[in-house]
């Protein structure tokens, strides 16, 4: 396993066998009928509907119940409200996908205070501590993922060419890190092309701004979103302009993924591995809950999806066949 | 408008005294770091402990709010009669950008001027990479940082954890780079810096920083005496002694990886004989040899080994590795346990990548340490991991960063301008450097934002 990132403390990858459960472990577990609170950013996305799925089979297979999953809908707001009802609800543990920075700190602190064990999926809030604030954190190996869109999209890119990056505006750990490992990689290999950038604040401004990035910057030869959902958005915008430029992600939506089938617009997508994500958080919970040590920072690495390989990496990242769509395009059918 | 405040202040006062400005500066740094170091407090507090006279602190209260330093916007509780109103910094009045530079990392972040982290990074680096280098990458990181951040405060310092020894006065900031590490000769890593933000540059070395880190946000938190461990290539020692960092006479106090222990046959340092390319070189002959099945297969895919590699094998059960972290972990064990005789620690905080990623040498230290610890000096003592990793060295930069802008004799030379980048030493500094010729400058990382 290569991760290429560091953890939010600085702290190396452990992977994620090192959450196995062994036979005594869901036994233990069965025993003990936990209950368990999911508290996600958002529900509307494969990749969320790909981490609960993992989540839940394997929390299933524990005799864990899933009492609640929340949607915040990406308002720090919401999580902070939801998290406290959580206080008064006292599951056993909750695994909650920080959708913010200093706004969500402490809500999440107060979990564990009243006794509550947190793992934490993607992003960890400034000041929280393993150990101490929550137990472990389980993330994609998200600077690797900003790697693998840099590299993929380079071979599009002329010599001297213009590059988009559209960011998100917020202080989130998973993202942040996609950005810098793609403008690292960018300066280390392709220091003839330069980067332009711009971030969005909510998905729904994902389109304006990159209209005023094709805007501002008429020449663009490539564009890296930081993930799959806005990438649509800019998809959506790009294919009314008369000149067509390929576009880097991160995550093997459905759509994403016909369009990376399709040649366009999509080049190259740095996917993560949202349902195996979903296991290993369901069994860090389990073994945090059963009072097993457990590593800081737990990492999956990124998968690198062109054309060339889309159907069994949408296989094995969605644990599906790949969509009719798909196969067509590739001409594996007619 | 400070200015304006001090001339009308003096006109009200009779002929032959002093000018406010020519007297306030001393009791503004006074009730400052008063306020600084029991933040919130009350005015009734203030006149307490600074001994001032009620006209005084009150007057010297209205110009820090005036200069955006204090605020008295809120109420505490009463104890009869009108609730008192709390005197706070505001910390968010100024930013500081923290960096910490690892033997095999990077890391950077943002904090307040009460030393609150706000953001971090971390990528791996390797030090041993050409120094221009270095300094592109953490410009690059500094701004990308600055950037994030959506608060108008400006930045007023920036507070660099390097892995060397740091001799340095407090209060002062730094005027050329200190020769920390061997491939720094000559190198004007701080000139760039100062140049480039315009800003003091503070620098301590990165076991000095973390045991300030943990002083004030981690394991030691609360408690006036720790010694923290740093293991790493080095392996280094942060004593806090009755709630402060104990620094020596040149700043190169803990140097414990020089001292000479024995293994064996073989006599060394604790360096040579317990730190990482110990655990390294050990781990790549059981690889080669075939003595830890999980090395040798990772050697056979091709992959490299490092010393992190040889710390996950012996979590997950290698006997090989096991053994290596052991050994380490039992020589460290013998130096802490002596150090630990001599200053009676309420706890010892293990800290570095290689202790973080198992249980083995902390679990080797611990049995060292209670073996060959005095009956009263063991027991109490706690031995812990650290639970902040590499954040403990930003947290510290920030504490330090802090404490520095604020010392006394940096801060009676600001605080009548409202801001330490007007401090007349180091506006003279930043003037020196523009009139001299510019060393090669890192190229500007892309701005956020199209124009």
């Amino acid at each position: 396993m290569t991760i290429s990132g560091l953890g939010p403390h600085g702290e190396r990858a452990a992977p994620p066998e090192r959450v196995t459960l062994l036979p005594e472990d869901r036994a233990a577990a069965k025993a003990r009928s936990f209950r368990v609170a999911v508290v996600m950013h958002t529900l509307d996305s494969d990749w969320a509907s790909q981490q609960l799925s993992g989540m839940m089979g394997r929390l299933g297979d524990c005799g864990t119940a899933v009492t609640h999953v929340i949607d915040c809908a990406f308002s720090p707001f919401a999580q902070v409200e939801a998290l406290d009802r959580l206080l008064s609800l006292k599951p056993d543990a909750v695994i909650s996908l920080p959708v913010a920075n200093e706004e969500v700190a402490f809500a999440h602190a107060r979990l564990t205070d009243a006794g509550i064990k947190l793992v934490l999926l993607d992003n960890v809030p400034t000041g929280l501590l393993p150990g101490k604030h929550y137990g472990t954190l389980v993330s994609a190996d998200n600077f690797g993922l900003g790697k693998i869109a840099a590299e993929g999209l380079s071979p599009y890119l002329p010599q001297g060419a213009e590059v988009g990056l559209l960011g998100y505006a917020a202080d989130f750990f998973a993202t942040n890190e996609r950005e810098l490992a793609f403008t690292k990689w960018m300066r280390a290999h392709r220091p003839d092309v330069s980067i332009r950038q711009d971030a969005f604040g909510r998905i729904d401004e994902s389109a304006r701004r990159t209209e005023v990035m094709l805007t501002a910057h008429p020449n663009l030869a490539g564009l890296f979103v930081v993930w799959d959902t806005p990438a649509l958005k800019a998809a959506e915008i790009l294919r009314g302009m008369p000149r067509q430029i390929p576009i880097a992600t991160v995550d093997l939506g459905e759509e994403v993924a016909i369009g990376l089938a399709q040649g366009t617009p999509f080049a190259i997508v740095a996917a993560q591995q949202p349902y195996l994500q979903g296991v290993a958080a369901a069994q860090t919970t389990i073994l945090t809950l059963l009072g097993r040590p457990t590593p800081a920072w737990i990492a999956l690495p990124g998968i690198a999806v062109t054309r060339s390989n889309v159907v069994e990496s949408y296989q094995r990242i969605w644990r599906k066949p790949a969509p009719q769509s798909v196969l067509q395009a590739v001409g594996l059918i007619r | 408008m400070q200015q304006g405040l001090t001339e009308t202040t003096a006109a009200s006062r009779g002929k032959g005294r002093p000018r406010v400005a020519e007297t306030a500066a001393p009791s503004l740094v006074e009730l400052l770091n008063l306020i600084r170091a029991d933040d919130p407090t009350t005015r009734q507090e203030l006149e307490r402990k600074s001994e001032l006279g009620r006209a005084v602190v009150a007057d010297r209260l209205t110009m820090l709010a005036d200069l955006g330093l204090i605020d008295e916007s809120e109420t505490g509780l009463a104890t009869g009669g009108r609730a008192p109103r709390l005197v706070r910094l505001v910390a968010r009045r100024g930013r500081l950008l923290v960096a910490t530079l690892d033997q095999t990392a990077l890391g950077v972040g943002v904090a307040d001027l009460a030393g609150n982290l706000l953001t971090e990074h971390h990528e791996e680096f390797e030090l041993t990479a050409p120094p221009q280098a270095l300094a592109e990458r953490l410009t690059t990181l500094l701004r990308w940082s600055l950037e994030r951040q959506t608060s108008p405060a400006g930045l007023w310092g920036i507070s660099l954890s390097v892995p060397g020894t740091v001799p340095g006065t407090e209060g002062d900031f730094l005027t050329k780079t200190p020769p920390a590490l061997p491939a720094w000769e000559g190198f004007p890593l701080v000139e760039m810096l100062t140049r480039s933000f315009g800003v003091p540059i503070w620098m301590r070395s990165s076991v000095d920083m973390m045991t300030m880190g943990e002083l004030h946000a981690g394991a030691a938190k609360g408690l006036s005496s720790m010694l923290f461990v740093k293991v790493g290539r080095r392996i280094g020692a942060g004593i806090v002694s009755e709630g402060r960092l104990y620094r020596g006479a040149l700043g190169a106090t803990g140097l414990i990886g020089a001292i000479p222990v024995n293994s064996g046959d073989r006599t060394g340092t604790l360096d040579a004989l317990a730190g990482s390319d110990m655990i390294l070189r050990e781990g790549r002959l059981a690889a080669e040899s075939g003595r830890s099945p999980v090395l040798a297969d990772q050697l056979h895919r091709g992959g490299e080994i490092t010393a992190i590699d040889v710390a996950q094998a012996a979590q997950m059960g290698d006997e090989a590795g096991a053994e290596i972290l052991t050994t380490s972990g039992r020589l460290i064990g013998q130096v802490v346990a002596t150090l630990t005789n001599t200053l009676n620690p309420e706890v010892i905080v293990l800290s570095g990548s290689i202790v973080q990623t198992n249980d083995i040498i902390l679990a080797a230290v611990r049995e060292a340490v209670y073996g060959a610890g005095h009956p009263l000096v063991t027991r109490d003592l706690r031995i812990i991991r650290s639970q902040m990793g590499s954040s403990a060295g930003l947290v510290g930069a920030a504490r330090v960063g802090a404490e520095l802008l604020f010392a006394p004799t940096f801060l009676k030379e600001w605080v009548m301008q409202g801001s330490p980048l007007l401090h007349p030493g180091f506006v003279a500094f930043r003037a020196g450097l523009e009139s001299t010729p510019s060393p090669p400058v890192p190229v500007p990382p892309p701005r956020r934002g199209v124009p």
